[in-house]
C-alpha cells in the first residue's frame, strides 16, 4: 500500500502549467518549464545528429551498450523513487524514463535494432517521443538513488543526463537555467546571478561590519589574496540569499588563521552544465580551474552547495589535468579538518533546538561526505536527530538536478518531488534542518513554506557561526573598534 | 525416437553450448573492450574501486535489500536465482554426463537438495509470473521476453523433474527427456542475445558506470565542431 501518493486534487495544483498555451502550440513543447524559441522543425531527425555527435565524443556508448543488455525491468527502481511514490504515475518510474533514450540508441545506433527497425519499418524516433523526453527528464531530480536499488546496476541518473544533454542540443533546456549560465560565461558579470564585482566587495564589507558588531571580531573576506591555501568558490547566490553560510565560513578561516581568499576575477561554484550540457559543465569547471591558477591558490574550496561540490571535485580532474588537476575539497572538510585538530572551538549551549542533517544528494550519495557534519553537529547541538533514511541512501530535497531554480515548477517541486521528504522532516520533529547545499536550501525553505512544516532551514555554518567560541587575543575591544570605524 | 535423443544429446547439444559460451564470450569483450576505449579517453583515470566493488558486492549478497523494497518479489527472485545456477551446474545426471563426454567432474549436489531446488526453482519461476503479471509497475514496463523468459526455464526444471523422479512409461520419458534437452538448448541459444547476458554482465555494471562518467576531456570543442556550432552563443 503506497502511502505517499498525492490526492488527486493535489495533483491538479501540482502540475498546473505557468506556460501560455500558445507558448506550448507555437513550440510544439507541452512541458512545464519555460523555454527559449528554438527551431522546431525536423526535431527528431536534429536529436539524432546531436545524439551521434556527443556519442562520437563521449563515453556513453559502454554504459548504454551495457544496459539494454542487461536491463530486466524489474521495476524495483519504482520502491525508491520520490517523484513515482508521490504520482503514482508509472511513467515516472525511473526504468521507463530510461527506457525512453535506450529505445531510441538500441533502435538508431545498434545493429541489431537498425535492421529490425528495417525489415519491420517501425520503432524510429518521433517528435511525440522527444517532446515525451523533455517532459520525462525534467519530471526528475537526478537523486540517483534508484541507482542504488537497481539489480542490474543501471545508473538512471547518468541516462537522465546525457538525455538532457542531448535536448539541449537541439535548444531544449530549461530556460532560467539557460539565462542564468549564459550570464556566466557571456555576461558582463561573469556568475549566475549577475553580481557585478563592486557590489560583491561591498556585500563583504557590509558582512565584515556586521560580524564586527556581533562578534567583536575582525572578520574578513580576503579577496585577490595571491598564493592562498584555499580559493573560495561558494554558490554565488549565498552572496544574496545566505549570508550566514558565508559569515561562518569566514569566522571559521578566522579563528584557524590559514589563508583563503575569493577571487573577483570568478567567483561563483554554480555549475548548470551538470544539470543539462556536458560542454556547458567543461566551460564553467574551467573557469573555476582558470581563477586559482590566476590566484596561485594551492586547493579549490567550495562552499555549501552539492552540486557545486561534486561538478568541481568529479569533473576538475577530467577538464584540467587528471592526476595533475588542483585538489578540490568541500568546506565542511576543512572545518571538521580544523575542529579534530582543536583549532575550531563550539559551544555546545547554544543551539538547543532539535536539529536534523539533510545529505545532499550530490555529497552523499557516493559516500563522500556522510559522517563529517553529523560529528560537528553532535558536538555542538544538543538535541540531535537523523532523518531515515540517510547517508547514501538519503531522500532528495524535490529540487535536485537543477529543478529548484525552475521557479515556474514550484508546485511540482515541493508538491511531487519533495513530498517525501517533507514526510521525513515532519516524521523526526526537528526544528532545525542543516542543509549544506544552496539547492537543498532554497527547495527546503519552499517545501517546509508551501507543506506548513515548523521547521527553519538553515547551512551547517550558519549554526557554526552562531557557536563559534573565539580565542581572547582575536577580540577587538570596545574602543580598538570605535578607532576602526573611525578611520 | 532414439535417433532424435541422440542428435540432441550430441550435435546439438554442441552446437547450442558453442553458440552460448562464444556467445557470452563476445559479449563479454565487447562490454570489456568499450569500457577500456572509454578509461582510455577518460580525462580523469582514477576510478573509486572501493565503491564499485562495494556496491557490486552488495547485488552478489542482496540480503539486506530484501526488506528495502518489494520483499515478497525480491525473495522469490533470489531463491528464484539460486536453484536456476546450482541445479544445472550440480545435478549428478548432468555431471555424469560430462564425465563421460569430456572426462571432466565435480562435486554434485546430494539428490534430496537437488530435488527440493527443482521444486523450489519451479515454484518461485511461477510466483516471479505471476508477481510480474499481477505488478502494476512490472506489468507497465515488461517486453514479451519478460514474460516468456520465467516459462521458458520452467520447461527443463519441469521435464528435468519428471524424468528423474516419476515412473512414467519408457516412451512417455523419451518425449519428456527430448523436450528437455530441446528447451534447455533453446535456452543456451537465446542468452547471449537477450536480457539473460546479464549472467555474465552483472559484475561490472558498477564499473561502466563509473567509467561512463569519466568523461574524456575537451569534448566542449569536439561536439561543437561535429555539429556545427562554434562559437555559437550559449
Amino acid at each position: 500500500m503506497r502511502t505517499n501518493q498525492i490526492s488527486a486534487e493535489q495533483r491538479e495544483k501540482a502540475f498546473v502549467s505557468a506556460r501560455k498555451p500558445e507558448v506550448m502550440e507555437k513550440q510544439k513543447l507541452d512541458v512545464r518549464y519555460h523555454v527559449e524559441d528554438f527551431d522546431v522543425n525536423d526535431r527528431p531527425r536534429r536529436f539524432l545528429e546531436a545524439f551521434a555527435a556527443i556519442l562520437k565524443h563521449s563515453n556513453y556508448r559502454v554504459a548504454l551498450d551495457h544496459f539494454i543488455r542487461v536491463s530486466a525491468k524489474c521495476s524495483r527502481c519504482a520502491t525508491t523513487c520520490q517523484v513515482y511514490q508521490a504520482t503514482g504515475d508509472p511513467k515516472d518510474i525511473p526504468c521507463y524514463r530510461s527506457e525512453l533514450l535506450l529505445s531510441v540508441y538500441r533502435r538508431h545506433f545498434t545493429m541489431g535494432g537498425m535492421l529490425r527497425g528495417r525489415v519491420a519499418g517501425t520503432g524510429h524516433l518521433t517528435d511525440e517521443k522527444v517532446q515525451e523526453m523533455a517532459d520525462s527528464f525534467y519530471d526528475c531530480t537526478a537523486c540517483r538513488r534508484c541507482n542504488h536499488e537497481c539489480p542490474s546496476g543501471i545508473d538512471h541518473g547518468l541516462i537522465t543526463h546525457l538525455g538532457r544533454y542531448i535536448l539541449s542540443e537541439i535548444g531544449i533546456a530549461p530556460r532560467a537555467l539557460v539565462v542564468s549560465t549564459r550570464e556566466q560565461l557571456e555576461g558582463a558579470s561573469g556568475n549566475t546571478s549577475a553580481i557585478p564585482v563592486p557590489a560583491l566587495i561591498d556585500t563583504l564589507e557590509f558582512l565584515s561590519e556586521d560580524m564586527l558588531e556581533e562578534k567583536h571580531v575582525n572578520i574578513a573576506f580576503p579577496l585577490d589574496v595571491e598564493g592562498s591555501e584555499f580559493v573560495f568558490f561558494p554558490a554565488v547566490s549565498d552572496f544574496l540569499m545566505e549570508a550566514e553560510t558565508l559569515m561562518g565560513i569566514a569566522a571559521v578561516f578566522t579563528a584557524t588563521g590559514d589563508s583563503w581568499t575569493t577571487g573577483t576575477g570568478y567567483f561563483d561554484g554554480i555549475n548548470y552544465g551538470l544539470f543539462y550540457s556536458d560542454r556547458i559543465l567543461e566551460r564553467v569547471v574551467k573557469k573555476i580551474d582558470n581563477e586559482t591558477r590566476r590566484l596561485k591558490g594551492k586547493k579549490v574550496l567550495i562552499g555549501e552547495c552539492g552540486h557545486a561540490s561534486r561538478s568541481a571535485k568529479q569533473f576538475l580532474p577530467i577538464y584540467c589535468g587528471g592526476d595533475k588537476a588542483l585538489p578540490v575539497i568541500n568546506i565542511m572538510e576543512y572545518t571538521h579538518k580544523v575542529w579534530k585538530e582543536g583549532r575550531l572551538k563550539l559551544d555546545p549551549n547554544v543551539i538547543t533546538e532539535k536539529v536534523a542533517y539533510h545529505d545532499p544528494c550530490n555529497i552523499a550519495r557516493q559516500g563522500w561526505i556522510i559522517d563529517k557534519p553529523r560529528e560537528l553537529l553532535k558536538a555542538f547541538c544538543k538535541d540531535y536527530v537523523e532523518l531515515t533514511p540517510n547517508g547514501e541512501d538519503a531522500v532528495c530535497c524535490g529540487g535536485g538536478g537543477g529543478t529548484v531554480s525552475i521557479d515556474e515548477i514550484r508546485p511540482y517541486r515541493t508538491m511531487v518531488g519533495g513530498k517525501v521528504k517533507a514526510d521525513q522532516i515532519r516524521e523526526s520533529g526537528c526544528k532545525i534542518l542543516v542543509a549544506p547545499c544552496a539547492n537543498c536550501k532554497k527547495q527546503l525553505k519552499e517545501l517546509v513554506e508551501d507543506q506548513k512544516i515548523d521547521c527553519e532551514v538553515a547551512g551547517l555554518h550558519d549554526l557554526i557561526y552562531k557557536a563559534i567560541i573565539f580565542d581572547d587575543s582575536l577580540k577587538v575591544s570596545p574602543d580598538e573598534k570605535q578607532t576602526g570605524e573611525e578611520e | 525416437m532414439d535417433a532424435w535423443l541422440e542428435f540432441a544429446r550430441g550435435p546439438l547439444f554442441r552446437l547450442s553450448f558453442g553458440v552460448m559460451m562464444l556467445g557470452l564470450l563476445r559479449v563479454l569483450l565487447l562490454d570489456l573492450y568499450g569500457a577500456w576505449e572509454a578509461y582510455r579517453r577518460a580525462g580523469d583515470k582514477t576510478l573509486p574501486w572501493g565503491y564499485i566493488i562495494r556496491r557490486t558486492l552488495v547485488w552478489f549478497f542482496p540480503i539486506n535489500k530484501v526488506f528495502k523494497g518489494r520483499p515478497f518479489y525480491s525473495i522469490c527472485s533470489i531463491l528464484f536465482h539460486i536453484g536456476l545456477i546450482l541445479v544445472p551446474v550440480l545435478l549428478f545426471a548432468h555431471i555424469q554426463l560430462w564425465e563421460s563426454g569430456v572426462g571432466i567432474s565435480w562435486p554434485a549436489l546430494p539428490k534430496p537438495v537437488a530435488d527440493w531446488l527443482t521444486i523450489s526453482t519451479i515454484v518461485f519461476a511461477l510466483a516471479l509470473f505471476i508477481g510480474r503479471s499481477f505488478s502494476r509497475t512490472s506489468s507497465f514496463l515488461s517486453r514479451k521476453q519478460d514474460y516468456l523468459w520465467p516459462l521458458l526455464l520452467l520447461l527443463p526444471f519441469v521435464t528435468g523433474y519428471v524424468c528423474a523422479n516419476m515412473s512414467v512409461g519408457a516412451s512417455t520419458y523419451q518425449v519428456t527427456m527430448l523436450i528437455h534437452i530441446l528447451s534447455a538448448e533453446l535456452i543456451f541459444v537465446l542468452l547471449p542475445f537477450t536480457k539473460i547476458a546479464h549472467c555474465i554482465l552483472l559484475p561490472f555494471s558498477q564499473f561502466v558506470s563509473c567509467v561512463a562518467w569519466r568523461f574524456p576531456a575537451d569534448t566542449d570543442d569536439a561536439v561543437c565542431t561535429t555539429l556545427n556550432k562554434k562559437g555559437a552563443p550559449v
